[in-house]
């Protein structure tokens, strides 16, 4: 392999943090494979997105703004990619970043990494880092037999750096082909916010928090002054108190931010395994015996009703005298 | 696939997953699939039929004794000792040969497996399969030849169509899966499991481990988390501060 594609995912042409890691790191490996770093973007907006594509270290940035929803970017990234010759592929380990990604492996047969949190090269070939089983092991795969990969990047682990680098923009000519998918319409039902994925600190609730309310209220103020995202484990998914979209663990996502704060989370195996390679895991506990007391840094037994508040303002206060 | 709920170790000799002890279940997320099929065949009520496709060793056919009992129609069983080790590109390829064989209108995935944790096969397989891709759905209806689902993204949903035969992926909130009755198990014994080797497939790429694109070179064990300090709080003012001063250490403030 020798040139480093990044699939940027936007929305009408604001660009996912995740999207930009994923240029900041093409750049990197392209330069230990001795090729370019380009960068695809499709879609309703994408132009937007190009401009702001200017302040990534990039040497292309191939540009269609047809709106063919997934059909669009899938296509895109293949008359880029087979334009350039041998290729890595990165995009984002988010749903539309998958399903491109894993279309355009489809496409063109070639192997696709998913969750991948450090890159190897070596002699032109490619190998990719990612945990499995939840961080219990850390797997190394080359991506091989083909001119081409995929390998989509676990966000919030690789850095997003503004240079002064200033890609060419090319037009991607049309090819003519209608959406197969028709989009009717697209309902908000949320504010946009910070996904737990992308979250640098999340502050999670689970059985503890005894009903929906903290999500919104205490926890959510917490995740807000550090400038984070609200998390929950699957017992206060299942008894409705948050959305599924929260949910850390093994039926929900499986993240690494740089700070996880656990609060009411006794720790289960399922829970583990979303958070466990988190860089630092604070743990708010009635019980000093929960099974987070094993793997958290620190773990404060007490009330977290009387302990979240506080904390809340002192975390203010310190990124006011910061600021 | 191992039980969801066990914890999972690795034997350190092998690098493998250690499977004894542990019950093999149907993926979760599988039967969302299944039962999204299985209502979709009832409100239809048109003489549509619902078959299970699964690429699995041989031990895997309890499994999907259980799919049939759930109510499906009929199953395909894709097992060979030369399909072991296919990466995510080779088990589409796979697959889509086999789904290809019995001429669906319409192919439902669940959204990922908890083993391997990978959301990628519904979109390959409708690459491989020509088909339109609809993923994430958390709600699905047929009418007129076309499927319309609504779409889960990070804030809503999006409400979208494609003519069929498609694949839909279907998430957890699509639906409830039944248990099986014992009516159900009791007949699902009859029920016919057509095997499939890799022959039958008529593929012309090699899959299994040698062809596969993503070549699994190394698994290792990380460090365990080491347990940290466990701090007793008599109040939410100390407990608050013990964080603080600790966040503050790791420069986090």
């Amino acid at each position: 392999m020798q040139n480093v594609i990044a699939f940027i995912e936007h929305k009408h042409g604001a660009i996912r943090r995740s999207s930009l890691e994923a240029a900041t790191q093409a750049r990197t490996l392209a330069d230990k494979l001795g090729g370019k770093a380009l960068a695809v973007v499709a879609g309703p907006g994408a132009p937007n997105a190009a401009e702001t594509l200017k302040k990534y270290p990039l040497d292309a940035i191939h540009v269609s703004d047809e709106d063919r929803f997934l059909d669009g970017a899938v296509d895109a990234l293949e008359s880029v990619a087979k334009g350039a010759g041998a290729s890595l592929v990165l995009v984002g380990n988010t749903m539309v970043g998958r399903d491109v990604g894993s279309r355009f492996a489809a496409r063109v047969d070639c192997g696709v990494n998913a969750d991948v949190v450090d890159f190897r090269v070596e002699g032109g070939v490619v190998s990719c880092v990612m945990p499995k089983l939840g961080g219990l092991v850390i797997t190394t795969c080359t991506l091989t037999g083909s001119d081409f990969g995929v390998a989509a990047i676990r966000p919030n682990v690789f850095a997003a750096k503004e240079t002064s680098g200033a890609g060419e923009i090319v037009q991607i000519p049309s090819n003519g082909k209608a959406s197969t998918v028709t989009v009717e319409d697209e309902v908000e039902e949320a504010a946009a916010e910070l996904g737990v994925e992308e979250a640098s600190v999340v502050v999670s609730g689970g059985r503890g928090m005894g009903g929906p309310e903290p999500f919104t209220t205490i926890l959510k103020d917490l995740a807000d002054a550090f400038g984070g995202a609200v998390g929950a484990s699957r017992a206060a998914v299942d008894a409705g108190w948050v959305s599924h979209g929260h949910q850390v663990g093994q039926t929900g996502k499986t993240i690494s931010p740089q700070l996880y704060i656990a609060v009411g989370i006794s720790g289960a195996i399922q829970h583990k395994v979303g958070m466990r390679t988190s860089e630092t895991i604070v743990a708010i506990n009635k019980d000093g015996s929960a099974p987070i007391a094993e793997f958290a840094d620190l773990l404060v037994v007490g009330d977290a009703f009387a302990i979240i508040p506080e904390l809340t303002k002192l975390v203010r206060d310190a990124k006011a005298a910061h600021a | 696939m191992p039980d969801t709920n066990a914890d999972k170790r690795i034997d350190p000799a092998t690098k493998r997953l250690v499977r004894t002890g542990v019950e093999t279940v149907l993926n979760p997320f599988d039967e969302y699939a299944i039962e999204a099929a299985l209502q979709l065949k009832e409100k239809l009520n048109d003489g549509s039929t619902v078959t299970i496709v699964s690429m699995t060793p041989a031990t895997g056919k309890e499994i999907v004794r259980k799919a049939l009992a759930m109510g499906a129609d009929d199953a395909v069983m894709v097992s060979d000792d030369a399909l072991a080790g296919s990466d995510l590109w080779g088990t589409a390829v796979a697959l889509a040969a086999a789904i290809a064989a019995q001429g669906p209108d319409l192919v439902i995935t669940g959204t990922q497996s908890t083993d391997a944790i990978s959301g990628d096969l519904p979109g390959m397989l409708g690459e491989k399969l020509g088909f339109p891709s609809l993923t994430y759905a958390r709600t699905l209806e047929v009418a007129d030849g076309r499927v319309r689902v609504q779409r889960e993204t990070e804030t809503g949903y999006m409400t979208i169509s494609a003519a069929l035969p498609a694949v839909v992926s279907v998430t957890k909130s699509a639906n409830e899966p039944r248990y099986p009755s014992l009516k159900g198990i009791m007949g699902a014994k009859k029920k016919e499991i057509k095997q499939l080797a890799a022959a039958d497939l008529g593929l012309t790429v090699a899959v299994g481990t040698d062809g596969a694109k993503a070549q699994l070179t190394d698994v290792a064990t990380p460090p365990a988390r080491a347990k940290g300090q466990v701090v007793n709080a008599a109040d939410g003012a100390q407990g608050a501060q013990t964080i603080i001063t600790f966040l503050k250490e790791r420069k986090f403030l």
